[in-house]
This record gives C-alpha cells, structure tokens and sequence, in this order.
C-alpha cells in the first residue's frame, strides 16, 4: 500500500514536471511556430490578403535565404574548429594551471562579457581606426590607417569569428579541462603508452578522440548556437552576406512591412533545417544525445 | 628455469614516506606471481615502476637479463592492467582488442585474424561490435584481457583487475585468465588483496607489506607462514563446519 502511494506520489510529481516544462518551454516555442506559419502563408497579418504560397517561394526559390544558411554555417563551422584547436592546445598544456592558480580564474573572465559588449571591444581592437591599427600606424609598420586590414564588416566574417572564438574558446577550455580529469584520461594514456604509443599516438588515438567524442553533442549545438547568434553580426557583419539571424529580423522588424511574412517563413524555414539535422544526427546514432555512459 | 623478470635492492620514496625498500624479486618464465598486499601497501607502485610508468630511486630492473632503466614504457613491451577495464570508450570491442596491434602498424588482414581468434577464446565473438558502454562489467575485463595479450606482452602485470567484479564473474574471470595465461605462455605478476585469488591465480606468492616483499620460493612455504593468513582462513572455515 505504501509502495503504491510512494509511485502515486513519483507519479504525480513526475506528471507535473512535465507539465510544467510544457507550459514553459514547449507551448510559447509551438505557438510562435504556428503563428509565424499562419502569418507567412497570409492567414493572419494586418497587411495579408488571405492564403498564398507567394513568401515560401520567394524565400525557398530566392537566393538570398541560403546564401545566409551557407555563410552562417560557413563563420559557425570555422569559429568552432578554431576554437576547438585552440581551447585543446590550452587545455591539454596547461593541465596544472588550469586546475589552480590565476590561470583557472582569468579563464572564466570572457565569459562574463555579454556577446554585445565582446562585439564593440572588437570593433574597437580590430577596426581599420582601431586599436591595432593605430599601434602599426605609431609603429610606422603601418603608413596609413587605411592600410589594416579589413577585418570588421568584411566579406568573409573575420569580425564575427574572431569574436566568437574569444567567446566560446574559455568555455572549451573549461570543459576539456574538467573532462580530461573525470574521463580519466590520464590513466587511458599510461594504459595506451604501455601498448607501445607514441607521444603523438597518445594525442590522436586516445585523447582527442575520447575528449571529442564525449563533447560531440555540446561541439554541434555550438555550432547551432554560433549560427543563430545576433548581436555579434548585427554590429561586425556586413549587408551582403548577412548571418541568418540578421537576414531575418532586418526583414522582420525593418523599413518594408511586406517583407514580415518573408521573415517568418525564413525563421521557420531555419528552424526546419537545424530540427532535420537534428534528427539525421540522431537516427545514425540512437545514443547520440545521451550524455552518460556506463564505460 | 630463466627468469623474465629480476629486480634487485629496489627503493622508492614519495617526499619523506619511503613506499617500497630493498625489494628483491624474480618471476620465472611462463608463470604467474601472485602478489599479496592490503591498500597503501606499495603494490601499485611497484607495478608502476616495472611498467614504466613511475621511475625507481634506486635498484635494479632486469628483463629477459636486460635493464629496464631509462626505458620508456613504450619500449619495455610490459603492460599493466588497471582494476578498471579502461576500454577506449570510442572503440567497439573488436577495435579495443585491435588497439595495440594498431599502434604497431601490424597488417590489416593479420589484425582481422588475431582479433577474431581472440574474441573467439574470450566467447566473446558476438559482442564484437558493441561499444563498452553496452557490455558488463566481466565482459569489459575480458575484452580488456584480450587487448593485453593480444600484443603478446613479455611481461604482463594486473592491478586488482577482478577487484570490481561480483563474486560469481570473479571466479569465472579467474578461470577464463587461468586458461588464457596457460595457452598462451604468459608471465605476469597478479596483484590482489583477496588471500583465496591469491592462491588460485599464482603458480608463486609474494607478500608485499610496508613497501617490503617476501616471495616464498613455494606455494608450501606459503601456506606454511603463520603470518600468510592461510592458517586463520582454515580454521575460520573449520570453526564455520564444526557449527
């Protein structure tokens, strides 16, 4: 009798755990799907005159949507694999120091910085009458301003991802740093150099592996993350390519009211494309977004 | 009977603790010693030490009658087996047997074959694709066993490797490495605290305790010593019959 209030009791909480996460999380995210796909396809929309597939087409047949999905994927994919050959190189050098000491708290410094506030500190460092700039200038390296390279608002996202890369680095080299301790990596190593590995053996058969293959899934939804990020590209990305983020609210929020409908359709549009990836991801491999393992 | 492995006047400190002092031990060819010893003993670290993986202060260490010092673990063709079964956790069993062979570069369809012949000895050919998230505890020793000897190691040395077992796959496991260590020659030094694994795993016993080693040259002699624990585990088990 009491194992059976107890689960009534688990039962209960468990039911309304579950609730609550749909009325938080899952019911405003649906809503705003459906109501982006009724505005987009003219149901609803002061400015709509009734059904038509007219939004979808421009977008889905226009090229300006995917140039944004490629360049986007294109500054998520650099910044990450940047980061990545950084953050390991630090995390995997700096082994001591990151565990105790000003290391291991400078480490957490960027990422107090808002993405906002790392944006215009770039803008400022790497500017052509930046920081950077002015010190080559100074230095006579430089004989004018003009001469820097174009790293902000520039055609191939520089800005954007060196930014990112001073955003997200700190972070992976707190998570490599932690996991190379609780996945035992040490002791995989000893294990592995009795086998007869060499020191670069070590690297590429037994550390990377095991660190990348534990941080996969957090590796892809950064990737995901940095797609879909705003602020950074809004204030160092320029018109033409824009990041997706951008492309959507400029068409969202700015100047042509018939352009809204176009955003939702390609906010949802996005959104179908990462759910797809998604769910590749985790049909090639059922276990792919569990995080614990029993090895 | 050649000796594979000679160590002679070996110390060890860590800052002021001495860990192991003057120990003196040989292992002979094609047999398994095992070594006895509770928790802080110095066991690990002598297992270390031969390995490689710790360095000594003094003393020596001979293989086949060659010295092991200033050789990397790399070289020494020894390895040493965690209590964990410590399979790579981005290989499937198969990979994690292939792993040393791998490292060594040995031909890809000599691979498929040793792989395959090892699985087979281990029964465990149809789990050959699993990862080790997705087998027990005893099939992941085994799977580990199998990596170990695949290699054919000179000198094979086992840190606890059952001390996480249940009872029931303990004793099968200790059969299983039993057979394996028969068919294929090997010589290993077996570390354990359990004086019953002790017994059953080595064809010689060592008593390590406070970082000093007394080998009894027989299993007799062994069983002989009042201090060896043998006498008491008889008469506890007496005691328990008689009630």
């Amino acid at each position: 009798m009491a194992r059976k209030l107890n689960l009534k009791k688990h039962l209960n909480s468990k039911t309304l755990g579950q609730l609550f996460f749909i009325a938080v999380v899952t019911l405003p995210v649906l809503s705003g799907l459906v109501y982006a796909t009724l505005y987009s396809l003219g149901f609803v929309g002061v400015l709509n005159k009734g059904f038509t597939t007219e939004n979808w087409e421009a977008i889905f047949f226009g090229s300006p949507f995917w140039t944004s999905i490629l360049f986007s994927f294109y500054v998520a994919v650099t910044s990450i694999v940047l980061s990545l050959v950084f953050s390991l190189s630090m995390a995997l050098s700096w082994k001591k120091a990151l565990q105790k000491g000003a290391l291991s708290t400078a480490m957490y410094l960027p990422l107090c910085f808002p993405g906002t506030v790392m944006a215009f500190f770039m803008f400022q460092l790497l500017s052509k009458s930046g920081f950077l700039s002015r010190l080559g200038f100074t230095a006579g390296i430089l004989s004018e301003l003009n001469q820097f390279p174009a790293l902000i608002n520039d055609a191939y996202g520089i800005g954007i991802i060196i930014t990112s890369v001073v955003l997200i680095t700190p972070f992976f080299v707190i998570l490599f740093s932690n996991m190379y301790r609780s996945e035992n990596i040490a002791n995989y190593k000893q294990l592995a150099s009795t086998f007869g590995a060499t020191k670069l053996q070590l690297l590429t058969k037994v550390t990377l592996p095991i660190l990348l293959k534990k941080s996969s899934v957090t590796i892809y939804l950064f990737v995901i993350f940095v797609m879909g990020s705003y602020e950074i590209p809004l204030l160092l990305g320029r018109q033409s390519p824009q990041m997706i983020s951008v492309a959507i609210l400029q068409k969202i929020q700015r100047f042509n009211l018939y352009d809204i409908p176009k955003g939702f359709a390609m906010s949802i549009l996005y959104v179908l494309i990462i759910i797809s990836v998604l769910l590749l991801l985790y049909f090639r491999n059922r276990d792919f977004f569990k995080t614990e393992t029993n090895a | 009977m050649t000796h594979i492995l000679n160590i002679k006047d070996l110390y060890k400190n860590f800052g002021k603790e001495t860990i192991l002092k003057n120990i003196n031990l040989s292992l002979e060819k094609n047999t398994v010693l095992s070594l006895l010893g509770s928790s802080g003993s110095g066991k690990t670290t002598l297992l270390k030490i031969i390995a490689g993986l710790e360095s000594e202060d003094k003393g020596e260490l001979l293989l086949n009658g060659k010295n092991l010092a200033n050789k990397k673990p790399q070289q020494r063709n020894i390895v040493y087996l965690y209590q964990e079964a410590l399979l790579f956790p981005h290989l499937n069993a198969f990979e994690n047997i292939a792993f040393g062979l791998r490292l060594k570069k040995v031909d890809s369809k000599v691979i498929m074959e040793k792989v395959n012949h090892m699985l087979e000895h281990l029964d465990m050919a149809r789990h050959a694709e699993k990862m080790p998230n997705q087998l027990s505890g005893g099939q992941r020793q085994r799977i580990s066993f199998g990596r170990a000897m695949v290699i054919e190691p000179e000198l094979l040395l086992l840190d606890e490797p059952f001390g996480a077992l249940d009872a029931i796959t303990r004793g099968k496991m200790q059969e299983l490495f039993k057979d394996l260590a028969h068919k294929m020659h090997i010589s290993a030094l077996f570390v354990t605290h359990d004086l019953k694994e002790a017994i059953v795993m080595g064809d010689q016993i060592g008593k390590i305790q406070k970082g000093q080693l007394l080998q009894y040259a027989t299993k007799k002699e062994f069983y002989k010593d009042e201090f060896s624990g043998v006498q008491k585990e008889i008469d506890f088990w007496k005691q328990i019959n008689n009630n």
